[in-house]
Order: C-alpha cells, then structure tokens, then sequence
C-alpha cells in the first residue's frame, strides 16, 4: 500500500511539474518568445532579484523544488531497486535518496527566500 | 521456519537495463526515458546547487551567467531541454498505457496472437514526431534569433 501511495503521488506530480516547468522555461530560456526580453536580460542579477521579490515566483518555485525533486528522486530510487539489492542495502538506497532530497530541497528553499527577502540591488 | 527476505533475483542485472529483448522500438523508448530522466535530475540537483551562487553577488553571478552564455553551454541548454521534451511526451504515452488506453480490447490469447503494442505503435509513433517537432521549434528559438 505504502508503494502504491509514494508511486500514484509520483504520477500526481507530472501535471505540476508540467505546468510549473513550462512557466520556468518561458521566463528563463524563452524570454524573447514570451516577454519580448533578451535571454541575458531575463537572467541579468537585478531583473532576477526583482523577479524573485513576487510571492505567486516564490510558491512557484517551491511547488516546482518538491515536485520536482520527489519525482525524479523517485523515479531514480525505483532504477537502483531494480538491482539484485539485499534488504538491508535497499534500505540504505531509501535512506539516501530520502537524505539527498531534503538536503537540496533545503538549499533551494533557503536561495528562493533569500531572493524572496532581499532588500533589491 | 519462516523464511528470510533474500535479495531481488534480477537475473539480467544491469544488462536487463538495456537489453531490448523482442521489444524494439518501446524498448529503447524506455531506456531513452531512464537515461533522460536520469540526466534531468542531476542536472536539477546541479542547478540548484549553481543558482545558489547568487548569495554570492552580483559580481560572481554575473561571472557564471557570462559562462552560461558561451557557445558549449548554449548546446548543453539545447540538449537538456530536448531531454525534458522527450522525457515528457513519452512519460504522456505511457501514462495512456498505465491507464488503459491505445491498447484495444482485451481478447482471447487466440494464435495468432494479437498484439497490444502493434495497436499502441501508431500512437507512439505520433507522439514521437511531436516530440521531434517540438525539439526543433525550442531549438529555432533558442539558437536563431
């Protein structure tokens, strides 16, 4: 049961990321199709912070981090589980992954409320 | 007695990553989905750990965007985004195979034997070329403008 729930909420997050990661590449690499912005302009450090000030970017982002990371994380956990692994060794490979996303969920939190609380250049 | 766990027998190992057996084409769809998908969070992981470089200032950030903007960095851009572009629409096509749908009604196992992934291909082979046309598209804004 524990194995259906983590793999139907691996499905439930595509349309999320699908979503979120469209409105990302149209605002960082397709500035100049979407916002008539060069490229350079739309990843210029003060265009940037002034971008991340907005909190429907900061919710954003953070939706776009988790869903995201626990998509592909899972995605590779399910790759390595496939391997001839002993229980205990499976484990290890739950444990880590499970490590490896709240690290850099973290790290990406903390940048997006970095920028978010900036005082602006 | 009751028996002890024992380890998963996967008798290809890693060959059976790869190995496509008489599957063919959806075979290597799905090993092309691994390796994107593969590559996508690593890159995701790697770029979070890179825009953390802002905290740094102005100065630093400004330095690796200049780096972001060379010649290399614009076809690794490229190639990540037709990973993604792949990756979602064959993750579209076996969604519709999770959930039941292309694949025809379910039959007696008859010879000769009807095969669901024959009545799947032409599918597969539509969302392949949107994938291509979409490659292609992305590719034309982001290297001619």
């Amino acid at each position: 049961m524990r194995e259906t729930r983590l793999w139907s909420l691996h499905i439930l997050v595509i349309p999320v990321i699908a979503v979120l990661l469209g409105m990302h590449f149209a605002v960082q690499h397709y500035a100049p199709v979407f916002y008539g912005m060069s490229v350079e302009k739309a990843r210029d450090f003060a265009t940037m912070i002034e971008r991340g000030k907005s909190t429907a970017q900061f919710v954003v982002y953070i939706l776009l981090l988790a869903a995201g990371l626990y998509h592909g994380l899972y995605g590779t956990r399910g790759i390595i589980r496939e391997l001839p692994l002993s229980p205990a060794l499976a484990k290890v490979v739950d444990w880590g992954i499970l490590t490896v996303g709240v690290l850099i969920f973290a790290l990406g939190t903390y940048v997006t409320w970095w920028t978010f609380v900036h005082p602006g250049v | 007695m009751a028996n002890k766990p024992t380890a998963y027998n996967n008798r290809l190992g890693l060959k059976g990553w790869v190995y496509a057996g008489n599957y063919t084409f959806e075979r290597y769809l799905y090993i092309g989905h691994r390796l994107s998908g593969l590559g996508l969070i690593a890159y995701m992981v790697l770029h979070i750990i890179e825009t953390a470089n802002r905290m740094r200032g102005e100065e630093a950030w400004a330095a690796l965007m200049g780096l972001f903007a060379s010649p290399v960095f614009k076809i690794v851009e490229y190639l990540l985004f037709a990973a993604a572009v792949f990756h979602a629409m064959n993750g579209v096509r076996l969604l519709l195979v999770e959930l039941g749908f292309f694949l025809g009604k379910p039959q007696e196992p008859i010879f000769p034997y009807k095969s669901s992934v024959m009545k799947h291909r032409p599918l597969t082979y539509i969302i392949m070329l949107l994938a291509g046309l979409l490659m292609a598209l992305g590719g034309s804004s982001l290297f001619f403008k």
